[in-house]
């Protein structure tokens, strides 16, 4: 929680006044006993209708000034909880957009989603509450405990009031330290439950067709009664704060007008004191169970803002270092020697990879699912880092471009076909900001995807929805292709992005991207050998390692792992 | 459903319960009606403590004790009241959540494949964690609230109808402030969930595809997208959290008022009565209604708050129920065994559609010699899965019949139907759980040796051996470090336990690495030895060595023969054909 605090620095005049109106609030309240005590003893006691007029417009008087302390506290906790959430939604959503592909594979998308919304939201709570709530409790507590002193200075009464604090802080922090482990436990049995529900659904078909369907429920049966269980342990603790509080609040009741009573007869106390006294207690009790409600929330908070941190902890493990020297030569890519291991990964997934690619080459990479193609594709990029040997891209090593220039040198088209929301037009600008309509229809043109363009209303003004859900599979892949080629890339980059297009449109777009009026330097990576035949320089890869580079038909002669792929996807085996 | 019949059928729930119920519900009355009491004996204690030496200590010590007494009798009562209350609560969330899971596999298939599963998850886990905790809970406080409500009344008008009056008159001012509050930021709540929409959708899509947008360095021109979006909901929620959290402190100021004049009209009357006199207002009275004006305001606001929660789970019982009430399949309990002979399939005018207004199968006819091997071919999405489907019986034919050996589908047994057929999929499904169980799933009682025999079959054992626990390494469908083609394998190993007489297989698709693909190949052909099979065929050599190609396209069979056969006709196959394979004549 600490380092997120830092959020709520703009808003200290907020965090100070939101708590100190607050207080104003309490105390004002404090009063109310008081004042009643006055309308018994002096009003009644002295049969003055005058005095309890006043007395009565204190009251509403007091009422109204607390209540525009608290509009006052409610305004500035707003504000700052408000600001508080979306300057740390600005600063995370900045921080993870800043960290390298390594850190989003260990994170995973859907728990940085997770923290972005649902937490930040928790914490937005926290805050809110703590700000509004957690002077107020401690206030009236300790409040009435000193106004009950004053009334009753001799302790005679009024110690009754210490015991039953610590009596009641202990019943209700007691229960919830017992509780908050158990109901830890309750919704871990739900999440198995939910997991189970999950799998139950998944594995629909292969459930029937193995007729575990009764063997399922029943399974399913044992763990909704371990959450049963569970829950009602959980309950049985909690069901006590309700009864054993109202007991001790009571039995001090009994106390203090006992003890009253024996001080009125003596003449140390009045009737009216008495009544302020009993008031007293009942405020206790219900600042107490309001202060534990808000610890729950505030737990809830602090865990949601831990997991924030964690988040701001990862730093981004790409750093950009000094540009030493350039290599004048004409190759656009290099890499010599590389070694590429993936956080937490036992083995490499890249292994003395060394080749060179000269500009305007066209290089086909093909190789077995988890060979390393779409790996070594992103090295280029500098996606991740490599953990020895070094990458070159025009003679410089990417370590040393800053993100921009390197990655505007290179047009990535990425397996995953994903647009955004936004016109065509948007999308394609992408790739440049500053192309003009001509360059886009063209560059549309080249990925084949002009029929599409075409078909949609508003042409390049059409709307796409979030991820590009409006558009096909195939459709979406033109785009992307398009996207990357607006910007003319010296690099042009095909992971695996021509898998849902039919083989007739593959081998159009690889004839038009060769007839560009520039020659940017090609990597096709794909798992089709009818892709990659026709280019200048196939890199088979198996399991991390180059098994062979050269051309397509050298290949079928010299390298094993090539024919195989070539004859699983074009000759009959066995014939 | 209707909500007097989600009513209905929660009271159906609740009916094992009723005995509990009376009893919690007795207990509640009991618990107010005793805790209103207390204030009454403190009254009457501070009457006998009226000034120095004027305290009637004889009768005030037993009112002390009664106080006490009563107090832990109210203690005990509520304490029962929670108890009865969590486990009426606890036991029903489990029978519903039992009862919507059970469903999930009495539904037909196309309820499952046509609601996101995502949203069934939720109905069958929060929805009804939710409808529990507030129906039920929120019922016991409503209850208890009415009754405080209705017993403070009575106990106030025989107290003193004057000072009643005004609480009475004042109270609902509360009411009113609340729900004209609520009513004025609803529209704030409204549109603060719609710029946290907008902000969602945004995070959504950058931080899922976080890789393109960082390919194309686009990080700053998206965090000012997002930047619009925030400052949006800052706003907006400001104004929403600061106007919602108006409600508390405007009815605390409404109680307040009702507090100064109870003490205004109390105090006043008791003077003029003089103080102290038989039958008219006394102190302890006044006392008495100053600690009643808070309870009673407190009911009133805690009502409304209950009333949007019953509501809201009101809301979440009905989508439980809907989902329970599903039309199910229809039983075949009463139905025959299949008996396997040679397993041929016939095809008879079958037609099906998964909706009315788009066709789809039609007048299909179709016979599958006992051990026959069928390839179906097709682009992507062509409906391959709907053969599949029917003769699974995971649907049923619109019309026409399905016949094994010579029996109706639609007359024997699913269960009988489904073991028949061995089924793998290339959406593999592995089950939480050891390798060994996920093996053994169609034959749970397999011998050690029949499982290592499977997996050896399936080529699946080298690589469970080298797992860190062998076959109890534990794997799940979620995460699990097995590829894509060893999670397939052990499919297949289920299989080959199992050992059914006829087959459906979905081949492997460009996916998995050709050295497992080969493997599973291998697997597939001992395994289709002799048996009748169906294979979704991607791979050339499977295709031309099937006995019977089906030709697939937009989910209708529209080509049927061999190869050669549907290389003369020239048709869809021809072009396919030719299509993919052109390129390497090409090169060649």
């Amino acid at each position: 929680m600490k380092k997120l605090l830092v959020y709520l620095k703009g808003y200290r005049k907020e965090c100070v006044l939101a708590p100190a109106f607050k207080m104003l609030e309490a105390l004002f309240e404090l009063f109310i006993p008081l004042v009643v005590a006055s309308i018994i003893d002096n009003g009644i006691g002295k049969n003055d209708s005058n005095h309890v007029i006043k007395m009565c417009l204190i009251m509403v008087a007091l009422g109204a000034i607390g209540l525009t302390c608290t509009l006052f506290a409610q305004y500035f906790s707003a504000r700052a909880a408000c600001g508080f959430s979306a300057k740390v939604r600005h600063s995370l959503f900045a921080h993870i957009t800043s960290l390298s592909y390594t850190e989003i594979d260990t994170l995973g998308t859907s728990s940085l989603i997770n923290r972005m919304t649902n937490d930040t939201n928790q914490v937005q709570t926290g805050i809110n509450l703590t700000l509004r709530l957690f002077m107020r409790s401690p206030v009236i507590v300790f409040g009435a405990l000193i106004m009950a002193i004053v009334v009753d200075p001799s302790f005679k009464v009024s110690g009754i009031f210490i015991i039953t604090i610590l009596l009641l802080s202990l019943v209700v922090f007691g229960i919830m330290l017992i509780t908050i482990p158990l109901y830890k436990k309750v919704q871990a049995r739900l999440d198995t439950t939910l997991l189970s529900t999950r799998e139950n659904l998944s594995g629909v078909r292969v459930i029937r067709a193995f007729s575990l369907e009764s063997k399922e429920k029943s399974k399913f049966h044992q763990k909704t009664s371990a959450l049963n269980k569970a829950q009602i342990l959980v309950g049985r603790i909690s069901a006590l704060m309700n009864p054993l509080t109202f007991v001790i609040v009571n039995l001090s009741i009994c106390f203090l007008i006992h003890k009253g009573a024996l001080q009125v007869d003596k003449g140390n106390l009045t009737q009216g004191q008495v009544i302020a006294l009993y008031n007293y207690m009942s405020q206790i009790l219900i600042e107490l169970v309001k202060l534990a409600n808000l610890i729950i929330t505030i737990t809830k908070a602090l865990a949601s803002a831990k997991r924030i941190e964690d988040v701001f902890e990862i730093k981004s493990s790409h750093e950009i270092e000094d540009f030493k020297s350039e290599q004048k030569n004409d190759y656009a890519v290099e890499f010599k020697n590389v070694t590429l291991k993936y956080k937490g990964a036992g083995e490499p997934s890249l292994e003395n990879i060394d080749f060179s690619v000269s500009k305007g080459e066209t290089v086909g990479i093909i190789g077995g699912t988890g060979s390393g193609k779409s790996s070594l594709v992103n090295m280029i990029s500098r996606f991740y880092d490599a953990e020895s040997g070094e990458v070159i891209v025009n003679g410089r090593d990417v370590k040393s471009y800053d993100f921009d220039t390197l990655r505007e040198k290179i047009g990535v088209v990425p397996q995953k076909a994903v647009l955004f929301k936004g016109t065509i037009r948007e999308n394609m600008k992408w790739g440049d900001q500053n192309a003009t309509d001509e360059e886009i229809i063209k560059a549309i043109e080249t990925a084949q995807a002009k029929d599409v363009l075409l078909s949609k209303e508003g042409g390049l003004d059409h709307q796409i929805e979030e991820g590009g859900k409006n558009l096909s599979g195939g459709q979406r892949q033109r785009f992307t292709i398009a996207r990357a080629l607006v910007g003319k890339p010296e690099i042009l980059i095909l992971d695996d992005s021509s898998s849902a297009l039919d083989y007739a449109t593959d081998a159009k777009l690889r004839k038009a991207i060769a007839n560009l009026d520039y020659t940017p330097t090609v990597f096709i990576v794909s798992q089709r050998t009818a892709s990659i035949a026709h280019a200048d320089k196939i890199i088979v890869l198996d399991d991390g390692k180059i098994v062979g580079i050269g051309k397509h038909n050298e290949l079928l002669e010299s390298c094993d792992v090539y024919s195989e792929i070539y004859n699983s996807q074009f000759k009959k085996e066995g014939m | 459903m209707k909500k007097k019949s989600t009513i209905l059928t929660v009271l159906g729930y609740l009916k094992r319960y009723w005995f509990l119920i009376i009893v919690s519900l007795a207990f509640a009355c009991a618990s107010v009606l005793l805790s209103l009491y207390i204030p009454i004996i403190v009254g009457d204690g501070i009457d006998l403590i009226i000034d120095t030496g004027m305290v009637d200590f004889e009768a005030l010590l037993p009112l002390i004790t009664n106080i006490g007494i009563i107090a832990l009798i109210v203690a005990l009562l509520q304490w029962l009241m929670n108890l009865i209350n969590n486990r009426i609560t606890y036991n029903v969330t489990k029978d519903i959540r039992n009862r919507a899971f059970d469903k999930i596999h009495n539904l037909p298939l196309s309820y499952i494949d046509s609601n996101p599963s995502g949203a069934i998850v939720n109905k069958i886990i929060s929805d009804v964690d939710q409808f529990a905790e507030g129906l039920l809970m929120g019922f016991t406080q409503f209850f208890s609230g009415i009754v405080t409500i209705i017993a403070t009344l009575i106990i106030m008008l025989m107290l003193s109808w004057k000072i009643a009056l005004v609480v009475i008159l004042l109270t609902p001012l509360s009411l009113f402030v609340a729900s004209f509050i609520s009513k004025s930021t609803y529209s704030l709540f409204k549109k603060q969930s719609e710029s946290k929409a907008e902000g969602t959708a945004i995070i959504n899509e950058v931080i899922g595809n976080l890789k393109v947008v960082k390919a194309f360095s686009r990080e700053d021109k998206e965090l000012e997208r997002f930047d619009k979006a925030n400052d949006k909901l800052e706003r907006v929620s400001r104004k929403a959290i600061f106007f919602s959290s108006l409600v508390n402190p405007c009815t605390r100021f409404v109680n307040s008022l009702v507090y100064a004049g109870v003490a205004l009209v109390g105090a006043l009357l008791v003077i003029k009565a003089g103080g102290g006199v038989d039958g008219a207002l006394t102190v302890g009275v006044l006392s008495v209604f100053l600690s009643y004006a808070t309870q009673y305001a407190k009911p009133f606001n805690e009502i409304s708050g209950v009333i949007t929660e019953l509501q809201n789970s009101l809301a979440c019982a009905k989508r439980v129920f809907d989902f329970t009430n599903e039309k199910e399949e229809e039983s075949d309990l009463d139905n025959a065994e299949l008996v396997i002979d040679d397993g041929d399939i016939k095809l008879s005018h079958v037609s099906f559609s998964y909706t009315d207004d788009k066709k789809l199968i039609e007048d299909l006819n179709l016979k599958v010699e006992s051990g026959m091997h069928v390839a179906i071919v097709g682009p992507t999405g062509c409906g391959k899965t709907t053969l599949i489907n029917l003769l699974m019986r995971f649907y049923d034919v619109k019309s026409g019949e399905i016949w094994v050996d010579n029996q109706n589908i639609k007359e024997i047994t699913r269960h009988s139907l489904r073991s028949s057929y061995g089924m793998v999929l290339q959406d593999t499904w592995l089950q939480n759980g050891t390798v060994r169980q996920n093996i053994a799933l169609g034959k749970p009682n397999a011998t050690e040796n029949e499982i290592i025999e499977a997996a050896k079959a399936s080529h699946a054992h080298s690589f469970i051996k080298r797992l860190p626990n062998g076959y109890d390494t534990v794997i799940s469908d979620e995460n699990s470090s097995l590829s894509q083609g060893q999670r397939q394998l052990l499919c297949i190993a289920r299989i080959m336990l199992a050992l059914p007489p006829m087959l459906i297989l979905d081949e492997a698709t460009s996916s998995i690495d050709t050295r497992t693909e080969i493997k599973i190949q291998k697997a597939f052909s001992t395994l289709m030895q002799g048996r009748t099979s169906f294979i979704v065929a991607h791979r050339l050599s499977t295709i031309k060595e099937a006995d019977l190609i089906l030709v697939m396209k937009d989910g209708n069979i529209i080509e049927m023969g061999n190869h050669e056969e549907l290389l003369i006709q020239n048709g869809f196959y021809a072009t396919l054909y030719n299509s993919q394979f052109e390129p390497s004549e090409e090169l060649l």
